[in-house]
């Protein structure tokens, strides 16, 4: 089995959960030869003939776009490795900015930076796209293999399956679904919503039900909920559920329709004072790959 | 702007109370310009912020939701989860980059056909002056 793997626009941490493999990634890797993985190995050239392409982050610039072109043309079976890859993930909250302003930012304006002139680099590098995109937005994906990175055990599962020719399947329901932590059983009530740096959580209770915006119910389980477990609110990095077609807007919806649920005269104006900023806190992970991916008046 | 353009607008009207208002004012042939194509749904409560954003995704140029009075919803309190939706969902549309106020919801009962007709024509008037949402040409750019 020939297997290339790429980054695109991405940290390279995907990559690096598949490491965490550890002793594991031997076993996988026993037939299999790596003909193409520019993290490790110092190589220019895709070369034909390549069974399965893992290729991590999303779509930023031309070359990306070239790149996936070539990798699906060149191999049989294409994974979309990661949330960045699937649906843009944190460099996709960049769609909230123009190039100009996204440019501007980075070469001149950051503290650190000397660049008395205002250069902008333009020569003999990429240019970039107009936004961030899913690489599903530009060429054909096979399997989708979402989270922030995704976890090393769920990688292994999906590699192994397609290394036996059989079909990858990813949990479709929610986070709350794995998660141990206790809900109310007659459903979601939000008395209030608490920052998480506002008090100290329950250690057993459900961190939604005690105000912490947590994004359990519109993401995707497969990751064992290890965020809630440690006290943390799930930001949603896995993406959303088989079930909704846009993580954020599920989200808001979930978040506006528990808050105070038991009462009957909630004032909306106590919610929406403290959703300050839904874009950045609910499309983290999406906003490329959600139904207005972009800022409309960028 | 093209001369020819004429408002997409999106009505979600709940089955009990907006949608008989709809029905009303077309009774009582009251006049209000054909922008809004509605849609009926059982309860505002039904509406989803998702369902507002795939419209305007798919070319709405404006969305308007109408529920039953508050306190009159048939399902109790659908109208008031809607409230807060919608007021969360305002706070998204700002911050995305659409003007609020081509997203308009209000509260009108069945018998009120004269509010229908009024509100119809005042959002269809904010949404001419708005002009065209022109998403689809963006939604396509690489
Ligand atoms: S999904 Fe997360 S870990 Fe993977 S490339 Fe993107 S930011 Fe990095
Ligand atoms: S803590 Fe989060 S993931 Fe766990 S049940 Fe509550 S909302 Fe769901
Ligand atoms: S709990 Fe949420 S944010 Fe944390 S790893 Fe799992 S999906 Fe990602
Ligand atoms: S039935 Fe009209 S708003 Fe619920």
């Amino acid at each position: 089995m020939r297997i290339a793997t790429t980054w695109l626009c991405c940290c390279s941490g995907c990559h690096v959960s598949m490491l965490d493999l550890h002793e594991r990634l031997l076993k996988l890797f026993e037939d299999v030869e790596l003909v193409h993985c520019p993290v490790l190995m110092d190589v220019k050239e895709i070369p034909d003939d390549v069974d399965v392409a893992l290729i991590e982050g999303g779509i930023r610039n031309e070359e990306n776009v070239e790149v996936a072109e070539e990798l699906r043309e060149k191999a049989e079976v294409v994974v979309a490795l990661g949330t960045c890859a699937c649906y843009g993930g944190v460099p996709g909250l960049a769609n909230l900015f123009s190039n100009e302003e996204l440019l501007e930012a980075v070469y001149v304006e950051t503290a650190s930076t000397e660049n008395e002139e205002g250069t902008i680099p333009s020569e003999g590098v990429p240019e970039l796209t107009w936004r961030v995109h899913p690489f599903s937005d530009v060429i054909e994906v096979d399997y989708e293999l979402p989270g922030c990175p995704p976890e090393p055990d769920r990688i292994a599962e999906v590699l192994e399956a397609i290394l036996e020719g059989e079909e990858p399947e990813l949990p479709g329901y929610n986070l709350c679904e794995e998660c141990p932590r206790e809900k109310r059983e007659e459903g979601l009530i939000i008395p209030e919503i608490r920052r998480p740096v506002e008090g100290e959580p329950d250690p057993d209770r459900c961190l939604l039900e005690q105000g912490y915006l947590c994004m359990g119910p519109a993401t995707r389980a497969g990751c064992g909920a290890r965020c809630p477990k440690a006290g943390v609110p799930c930001t949603g990095c896995a993406g959303p559920t088989d079930r909704s077609v846009d993580q954020g807007a599920r989200m808001l919806s979930t978040i506006a329709s528990a808050f105070r649920a038991d009462e009957d005269e909630v004032d909306p104006g106590e919610l929406v004072e403290r959703l300050r900023d839904p874009v950045s806190w609910f499309c983290r992970f999406t906003l490329p790959a959600s139904l207005i991916p972009f800022r409309v008046d960028r | 702007m093209a001369k020819d353009w004429e408002p997409k607008i999106i009505a979600f009207c709940c089955n009990w109370c907006s949608y008989g208002g709809a029905d009303t004012a077309g009774v009582g042939r009251m006049q209000h310009p054909p922008s809004a194509r509605i849609v009926r749904v059982m309860c505002s409560g039904r509406v989803e912020p998702s369902l507002v954003l795939k419209a305007f995704r798919e070319g709405a140029d404006g969305v308007f939701v109408g529920g039953c009075h508050l306190g009159d919803c048939h399902y109790q309190s659908g109208n008031y989860k809607w409230w807060r939706r919608a007021e969360a969902l305002k706070r998204y549309l700002e911050q995305i980059g659409i003007e609020p106020e081509r997203f308009r919801y209000e509260w009108i009962s069945a018998s009120e056909g004269e509010k229908f007709a009024q509100v119809m024509t005042e959002f269809h008037e904010t949404i001419l002056e708005l002009g065209p949402l022109k998403l689809d040409e963006r939604l396509k750019k690489l």
